[in-house]
């Protein structure tokens, strides 16, 4: 154990003597802190803007007169997307998901306005997150650190002298591993204490329940991508013949794994599995309202069908004569008849989504910054998965919200006369206010499961590579 | 060309050809090249496509409706559709006229905003915020990610390539032992690392123009009138760009610091360009010009009128519209027929009317965000290369906008054609379907002025750097 700790200690020094390290380092502590402050600004502004429109538009739905429930359906309610606090640390697809939808009777609306579209195409080279930093930078950083830990040894001539002490190579490797990870921590621990610390701050009117454990996990997940990367370049540098050797195949492999592969990986996605174009994709769904899926029982016959029931079932000759109005009734039956249609077209588009996401994620496999990079959008709340999720939850209250108008007008209005009702104040605030919780992260995470195997089989084989493999070593002295 | 150099362009081709990796790297870097071009094709004709689609709707709907004046009415169905197509107040809400922002040919090339805003939009008589705010649909993931379009592997690789090529210029022969052979020749050594710089630029400029030139004819014919510009300028600025990154390796190698130390500081300078300075801007101009969409969401609302069977609602909505478009008053029945169809009509207008103000402040915010960064873009001649191609591809922002600004005219081209008719009790006839509203946007010419600009300051840039480069060098016969 002695020998690891001098190794270390070593190597540490050696690290620290490096001018253009220590440059790097701290500019990447810079952007970090920028990172960090711009996105908690930006939250901050996204939050009080959401918090103040949320209150208008309830004030509105709770102010807007007496007039019959249908209108009041109709009239309908805004929802909108909370930012989280996670969120200023990645910010995930926040700029790519719509941001606010309207509510209404018989019409499901797409969330709309997304950020980036108000911005020039500049905002497709990225946002600086701190996330961006960790998982794009720092590995850069890491590189430059390390590539040269092996081979200088072996040009200089020392790898030789510390075989011949009977030091076992694997320790060396080990020992200097250690060394960049102490380095690594040190650089990044006002980070993850920021991490912390943000955490546990706000976590009052937060959407998202469990901060601490998702903060907790996303400083695991970055420690465990940031080891791959340190423990990977050392390797590389120890078969390497020559340090620039050692740096093209790193920096090349950096290109492959972060800049490349990602965009080609989704622009396949988008080859293979084609979306419908809104249009199109509008006008199956009022189409099929009115003819039913594949013309299979069409709208007016399944009104009519339901009408009979009710006659019947009441044993009456005319829908007047029913204890209640069956208007309300038929109104709620058209909708659910509706929703049956949105949700056939919708789970259709959402199989597509799907698709094209998950060949992101089994290609995962082969690149762990794909693995990092939606963990960590889904530990910070801003995935496709939690989006989803929110999106569930709005239509939910939507239905629920189209419901309540209409059983109040099936019980308290009269057949035919649609002017001689109106509700009132009372039945608008039966309506609760929208809010919103987020998954735990233990239910988002299970649909990472890829994922986190892919980073689980890297992990293992990292270290079989250190530890286990018995390759050709490069002559020592090259 | 003297004899010297071409030795030495003999020479520097022999160890080029020798070097497998670097053969790879161009390999990779082309076949790159046509998968993004064959990638950027394929969005864009799934565009086309479904313009296409789009306009075969319109097409079919309004030939329905002219149908409707020709043939015998039967049923009750045919009846509501000659309704819907010749009276106006069914026609003015329900009559959808597309208007479409075709992709220039060479949006192929360089997708930039088009995969995110709309380029076509559905518009009836209806108040205009209420079907402006539509998303196309699109995979959030993907558009996070972007695209690996040509002008992608422009900005992004083909620097690498000219790091990878040049960053060992004069440290290899430092390291290899060979640079005192250099020194004993009669040439400089400036003039050898010149050289060999000129050598690698013909080559990777050469590759990099190839890429284009297979793009511009592969996505539309460049000789054609509306082609021929910006093919052209897309060369130069695929020309100028290179010259920028051979200038920048040139200075870094002219401080003679080992192979190593150039790698590093070359793809920092990568890094620093196209993703720190990028990722920095974006996130300032978010803070510093903060905009939320939720005030707009307000404008997607569809009110309606207190209670339809109020006429004295109905007719003091009308009164207040008609202050607006004084026009329409003066018809004797005014307020006899269709009384609930133009309160309405007055109602969706009136919202714009009003709202106008709220959507104008929004855009100016935008496009102060968009001169705000344009303003900086000096800062990285990435961002300006990227900017320069999407604007001759006409992919960006400032395209959508007016865009926007054209779909605005539209629909008040479609509320006259509908209101007049409407207010002044007029049935639409057959032969108003002659007249009826076209869509068509006028070619935007302010692009040019952002084009030629990104190209100087570019330029300039690249000047700087190659200056730096060449006066660090001059020292080194000195040393």
């Amino acid at each position: 154990m002695h020998q690891l700790w001098i190794i270390v200690i070593k190597e540490i020094k050696i690290a620290i003597r490096e001018k253009l390290v220590l440059i790097l380092a701290s500019t990447i502590v810079m952007l970090i802190a920028v990172a960090l402050y711009a996105g908690y600004l930006s939250y901050q502004q996204q939050r009080s803007i959401i918090v103040k429109t949320k209150a208008e538009k309830r004030q509105e739905w709770l102010n807007q007169g007496d007039k019959h429930p249908h209108i009041a359906a109709h009239y309908g309610t805004f929802v909108f997307k909370p930012k989280t606090a996670l969120s200023s640390f990645d910010f995930g697809l926040d700029a790519y998901n719509g941001t606010s939808i309207y509510l209404e009777a018989h019409y499901q609306h797409e969330f709309m306005f997304r950020p980036a579209q108000d911005h020039s195409s500049m905002i497709r080279f990225g946002e600086l997150s701190s996330a961006l930093v960790l998982k794009v930078l720092v590995p850069l950083l890491i590189i430059f650190l390390t590539f040269t830990s092996y081979t200088q040894e072996r040009e200089s001539g020392t790898l030789k002298l510390l075989v011949s002490q009977g030091i076992a190579l694997s320790r060396i490797t080990w020992g200097k591993i250690l060394a960049y990870c102490s380095i690594m921590t040190v650089i990044l621990s006002p980070f993850f204490l920021g991490m912390l610390l943000l955490s546990t701050i706000s976590v009052q009117q937060e959407s998202i329940p469990d901060m601490t454990t998702r903060a907790t996990l996303m400083i695991l997940l970055y420690g465990v991508y940031l080891f791959l990367f340190i423990a990977f370049s050392v390797w590389v540098s120890q078969r390497s013949s020559s340090g620039r050797n050692a740096l093209l195949t790193l920096l090349s492999c950096w290109m492959l794994l972060v800049i490349l592969m990602p965009k080609t990986v989704a622009n396949l996605s988008e080859s293979f599995y084609s979306l419908p174009s809104m249009r199109e994709f509008k006008a199956t769904i009022e189409k099929d309202k009115i003819d039913g899926i594949d013309g299979k029982q069409p709208r007016s016959e399944y009104l009519a069908k339901l009408r009979k029931q009710y006659l019947e079932k009441y044993e009456v000759d005319s829908v007047q004569q029913l204890p209640f109005n069956y208007e309300g009734v038929s109104m709620q039956a058209g909708e659910e008849y509706g929703n049956t249609i949105y949700d056939h077209h919708m789970d259709k588009l959402q199989k597509i989504f799907e698709s094209q996401n998950q060949l992101v994620s089994i290609s995962s496999m082969f690149n762990p910054f794909l693995s990092v990079q939606n963990l960590s959008m889904a530990l910070a709340g801003t995935d496709m998965y939690t989006f989803k999720h929110f999106e569930d939850v709005v239509e939910k209250y939507r239905r629920e919200l189209v419901r309540r108008m209409n059983r109040d007008m099936a019980e308290n209005s009269k057949y035919g006369d649609f002017y001689g009702y109106e509700a009132g104040i009372d039945l608008w605030q039966e309506i609760e206010d929208f809010s919103y919780r987020t998954p735990t992260a233990q239910e988002v995470l299970r649909n990472y499961r890829v994922e986190l195997t892919s980073l689980l089989l890297w992990m293992s084989l990292i270290i079989w590579l250190i530890i286990g493999f018995k390759g050709n070593i490069k002559p020592i002295d090259g | 060309m003297d004899s010297t150099t071409q030795t030495l362009i003999r020479y520097e081709w022999k160890t080029f050809v020798r070097n497998r990796f670097q053969l790879l790297m161009l390999a990779v870097t082309f076949l790159f090249g046509l998968y993004a071009i064959y990638y950027g094709k394929s969005e864009i004709n799934g565009q086309r496509e479904t313009i296409k689609a789009v306009q075969a709707l319109e097409q079919e709907e309004f030939s329905s409706y002219k149908a409707t004046f020709t043939e015998e009415m039967e049923t009750l169905e045919q009846e509501q559709k000659h309704d819907i197509a010749s009276l106006p107040a069914y026609a003015w809400y329900r009559h959808g006229y597309h208007a479409i922002l075709p992709p220039h040919d060479y949006a192929a090339l360089a997708i930039g905003q088009r995969d995110l805003f709309r380029y076509y939009y559905r518009l009836t008589g209806m108040s205009l915020y209420y079907q402006l705010f539509e998303n196309e649909l699109a995979n959030p993931v993907n558009l996070m990610v972007g695209n690996l379009d040509l002008s992608f592997v422009l900005v992004y690789l083909i620097p690498l390539l000219i790091i990878a090529f040049c960053y060992g210029l004069y440290s290899f022969d430092k390291e290899n032992g060979t640079l005192v052979l250099l020194q004993i020749q009669s040439v400089s050594i400036q003039k050898v690392t010149l050289v060999r710089l000129a050598f690698y630029f013909v080559l990777i400029t050469g590759l990099a123009l190839l890429i284009s030139i297979i793009g511009l004819i592969s996505s539309g014919n460049p000789f054609q009138i509306e082609n021929g510009a910006p093919a052209f300028a897309w060369l130069i600025a695929v020309v100028v760009y290179c010259v920028f990154w051979f200038g920048l390796l040139f200075f870094i190698v002219s401080f003679r610091q080992s192979s190593s130390f150039n790698a590093i500081t070359a793809a920092s300078c990568w890094l620093l360009l196209l993703i720190v300075v990028p990722a920095i801007l974006n996130v300032v101009v978010t803070t510093k010009y903060p905009l939320s969409s939720t005030t707009l969401a307000g404008l997607t609302r569809r009110t309606g009128l207190e209670n339809e069977e109020n006429d004295e609602e109905a007719k003091e909505v009308i009164l207040e519209f008609l202050a607006h478009k004084p026009e329409l008053k003066g018809s004797d029945s005014l307020f006899k027929q269709n009384l609930l169809a133009k309160a309405y009509a007055a109602l969706t207008s009136l919202k714009d009317i009003n709202s106008q103000n709220l959507v104008d402040q929004y855009n100016a915010q935008v496009a102060k965000r968009n001169t705000w960064t344009s303003d900086f873009q000096w800062l990285s001649p990435a961002v300006s290369m990227q900017d320069v191609l999407a604007h001759i591809a006409e992919t960006d922002l400032v395209t959508f906008m007016y865009f926007q600004d054209a779909l605005a005219e539209f629909h008040e081209e479609i509320t006259d054609f509908y209101f007049t008719r409407l207010f002044w009790e007029r049935p639409i006839l057959l032969e108003d379907y002659q007249a009826i509203p076209v869509f068509n946007i006028s070619e935007a010419n302010g692009q040019w002025t952002i084009v030629t600009g990104g190209l100087i300051k570019i330029s300039l840039i690249a000047g700087i750097v190659f200056l730096l480069g060449f006066i660090n060098t001059n020292r080194w016969s000195k040393a």
